[in-house]
């Protein structure tokens, strides 16, 4: 049996592996994240990544989990209806960074974890998103082009 | 009595501006909190707002050195959305492209650890050569930083005069044998500097999961040229030098011996470079729904873009970027935990940072 192999009956997933564009998917529906931290964790992968997707219409999010087994780039992805999910940050140190950082993009929260001083921003307000700054293609303050440089 | 001790935003040992706050008893460094974000440019969100031929130039400036590798690992992954498949002459001067660019990002590296050591004339020496490697790049591109070499499909330009590839690569090489390989391993200065200082021990290298030198230097041999080849670099012989002692020493030996791998590679792409065209003909093409997952080896480590596409849409929906730096970095507090305050600067120099990237 491949290590792929063993990772997706340890994860109790009946789909199987997809080679898509690069990433080795598999649909984690339902899994929870710590326990495919902690698969990975026994299997030796190293851990890469997190993306999040904001999905379309106010439909939650999609999580993206990523880990390198040996060069197989491996992809998990997991769907988000509410804005929050358990933290791997202590089975996975390396992913310490990446979930602050979502944290203070889309305010999702990664349960059971503590927040350190933002990363990216100052101030204690988590989820001043860009991207609704950009999707309006207006500036935070309201004022336009080179009214806000002048300011 | 403990002390905290800021290191930056802005520092003369900082190429960057970050910040390390050094909790310190005495001399003694006993914990530090890093911070980043004083360049933040919101560029992933950026990404969302520009079409396929925008995004290019646009992720050529997360960063400054390897601005090649940001714009290869996205063209990568756009060409999986596309189906367009570059032809191999394409694939071998991505290969020589991304090698000069580790030269020249290796070399500068070197400058700066030597600057940090009190090494004057070594910094000299060390930027003396990186300019050879960079009139290489302007010759192939006409331009030094931003190189605007990679398109969906292949790369914009072709190596007209490889032969000058090769007069560079021979003095770099006889450059970096009888001078600076010689003088980093055995000068008392190099060595009192860094044998044994900001230690990152091999398991603490795989809890990070740190990538490139800094992991090769912890003992993990990884490198995605060898693990999973992309570009032509399944038809490279190389070796992948690996140290196990974890301290600046070995990462300044794993760069430095990559530097002698990098000249070898580059002679296997000149002698080898496949004649024909250097990109697939102009022509229509249209992006499929779904996410690509891109990765390269850049020369601070590994390099991934995650790319996702809506069929028939102008722009991407999403454009995430890991840099190398953003998984080396929070390393530097277990590295500088039990090391001299003087020495705080050089260890954090070790892992060649770059908060460009990391800030993107």
């Amino acid at each position: 049996m491949t290590m792929l192999e063993t990772i997706r009956e340890k994860l109790g997933v009946a789909g199987p592996w997809v080679e898509q564009r690069g990433v080795h998917w598999l649909d984690c529906t339902g899994v929870n994240v710590r326990t495919l931290a902690a698969a990975m964790n026994a299997c030796g992968a190293r851990f890469i990544t997190i993306t999040a997707y904001e999905l379309p219409a106010d439909t939650g999010f999609r999580m993206e989990y990523h880990w390198d087994l040996g060069g197989q780039l491996l992809g998990f992805a997991l769907p988000l209806e509410s804005k929050s999910i358990d933290s791997i940050y202590d089975l996975c140190e390396a992913a310490d960074w990446i979930e602050r950082e979502i944290h203070e993009e889309y305010t999702l929260d990664f349960a059971g974890r503590v927040y350190e001083p933002l990363l990216l921003r100052e101030g204690n307000t988590p989820g001043v998103n860009l991207r609704e700054t950009g999707a309006s293609g207006k500036p935070a303050s309201g004022l336009v082009g080179k009214q806000e440089v002048a300011r | 009595m403990s002390y905290k001790i800021p290191m930056g935003p802005y520092h003369p040992a900082l190429e960057e501006p970050y910040k390390l706050d050094m909790i310190c008893e005495g001399e003694t460094v006993t914990d530090a909190q890093l911070h980043i974000g004083f360049n933040f440019r919101g560029i992933e969100h950026l990404a969302e707002t520009r079409n396929y031929f925008q995004v290019i130039a646009l992720m050529e400036r997360v960063c400054g050195i390897c601005s090649f590798i940001h714009t290869l690992t996205l063209c990568q992954a756009m060409e999986q959305l596309t189906g367009l498949t570059p032809p191999p002459r394409a694939q071998y001067i991505r290969v020589i492209m991304a090698e000069l660019e580790r030269l020249h990002s290796h070399v500068l590296w070197a400058g700066i650890a030597a600057k940090l050591m009190g090494f004057k004339t070594m910094f000299m020496t060390c930027f003396e050569i990186r300019e050879k490697v960079m009139d290489i790049l302007q010759a192939i591109s006409g331009n030094r930083v931003n190189y605007s070499m990679n398109r969906i499909g292949g790369v914009n330009r072709d190596v007209e005069d490889p032969a000058a590839i090769l007069k560079m690569v021979e003095a770099l090489e006889k450059e970096m044998a009888h001078t600076i390989i010689p003088i980093f391993t055995t000068s008392t200065t190099a060595r009192s500097r860094c044998a044994g200082i900001g230690v990152l021990t091999h398991q603490k290298a795989i809890s990070c999961g740190v990538v490139g030198p800094t992991a090769r230097a912890s003992g993990v041999p990884q490198d995605l040229r060898r693990d999973a080849p992309y570009a032509a670099y399944k038809e490279m012989a190389f070796d992948v030098p690996v140290q196990p002692d974890g301290d600046v020493r070995a990462r300044l030996l794993v760069r430095a011996l990559e530097i002698m791998e990098s000249c070898k590679i580059l002679r296997q792409a000149i002698a080898k470079l496949p004649p024909g065209e250097f990109h697939v003909p102009e022509g229509k093409f249209s992006f499929v729904t779904g996410t690509a997952g891109s990765r390269v080896e850049a020369p601070r480590g590994e390099v991934m873009y995650s790319v996702s596409w809506k069929e028939n849409a102008r722009n991407p929906s999403r454009v995430h970027v890991r840099t190398p730096t953003y998984v080396n970095m929070p390393a530097v507090r277990w590295m500088v935990r039990g090391a001299r305050l003087a020495d705080t600067p050089l260890i954090q120099a070790s892992i060649d940072p770059c908060y460009s990237c990391t800030d993107r």
